[in-house]
């Protein structure tokens, strides 16, 4: 069960956090930015290995591989697992999933990609809405509820 | 096609009103088409968002170039960049043999002066688009034969 989503900016400003189920109230602010930020290491580290691999033209598969736009597990706590994926425009979205609970421990890796996809599809949307300025926060109320609709039906 | 047209007409009368606009503001006869590059940077910007969205990792600057050249103008013009020329230290040159702004003119010299309006959008369009995939750029545009276009681009190393 997916607890978060976050949309990271160019320069690791947070443009988007929400949360569903019992972690939509405030008091769960603080903890899901935690959750978030301590993924952004770990994926930066990936980006940083995706580039170093591409320039000593390392074998075909892995190449192919760490040029998918998903970049799969980045991080696990106790109660939360944290799953990564980079847009071309260096957009970082963040997805948290529930380990605790009984559907979260055995959550698919396709389940996450196809959610994070759906996700860049809605940000992709938003994004072109003219009201929104490039590295604002986005605050329409369409995307928050199919954010949120995203999350409590695919994930 | 119908909607082609109406991109192309859309295109032609933001050219006239800026014109316009810059005419009373400051009655010298320098044409100010700066507000046409800023709105093909908003629109580059955005649409690259959507368009890289099936796309795999770029490796690195050159194959980003070669979107910009392939996909990004087929997108947009309905056509590929007929040459992409680059010295390998951030300086590329793309050239569209029959660049659709320009092809309903006249080939002759008749209205070359007044082709730089139609390339002005265009420039801000690539610049948006490597703006949104962090290239910071200039772009700028040379026509010397009429339906024909080169675009320079040099990117901003910090």
């Amino acid at each position: 069960m997916a607890v978060c989503v976050a949309v990271i900016g160019k320069d690791n400003s947070p443009l988007y956090i929400g949360g569903v189920g019992n972690d939509t109230n405030t008091d769960n602010e603080l903890s899901r930015q935690w959750l978030v930020h301590t993924a952004l290491d770990a994926l930066e580290e990936r980006l940083a290995t995706t580039n170093t691999n591409t320039a000593n033209s390392a074998s075909n598969a892995s190449r192919t591989d760490l040029r998918d736009l998903y970049l799969g597990l980045l991080y696990s706590t106790d109660t939360h697992k944290i799953y990564g994926y980079v847009t071309n425009t260096r957009i970082k979205l963040v997805l948290v999933t529930s380990s605790t609970s009984p559907s979260g421990s055995n959550i698919r890796d396709a389940e996450v990609r196809t959610a994070l996809r759906r996700l860049h599809a809605l940000y992709a949307d938003a994004i072109c809405n003219p009201f929104h300025l490039p590295g604002e926060q986005i605050t329409s109320s369409k995307f928050d509820r199919q954010v949120k609709n995203l999350l409590l039906n695919n994930v | 096609m119908a909607d082609d047209i109406v991109f192309e007409l859309l295109h032609s009368e933001i050219i006239n009103y800026v014109l316009e606009n810059s005419k009373t503001s400051n009655g010298s006869k320098e044409v100010d088409l700066s507000l046409v590059e800023y709105i093909g940077f908003a629109a580059g910007y955005k649409i690259m968002e959507r368009l890289t969205r099936e796309w795999p990792r770029f490796k690195d600057e050159l194959d980003t170039m070669k979107f910009i050249c392939t996909d990004f103008w087929t997108c947009i013009y309905k056509k590929q960049i007929d040459n992409l020329r680059t010295n390998h230290q951030g300086v590329y040159v793309l050239q569209d043999n029959a660049f659709r702004f320009l092809t309903n003119f006249s080939n002759s010299q008749q209205y070359l002066e007044f082709a730089p309006r139609y390339v002005a959008y265009t420039c801000g369009l690539i610049r948006g688009g490597l703006a949104n995939l962090c290239i910071n750029s200039v772009v700028t545009a040379e026509v010397q034969s009429m339906p024909s276009c080169k675009f320079h681009i040099h990117v901003q190393r910090t």
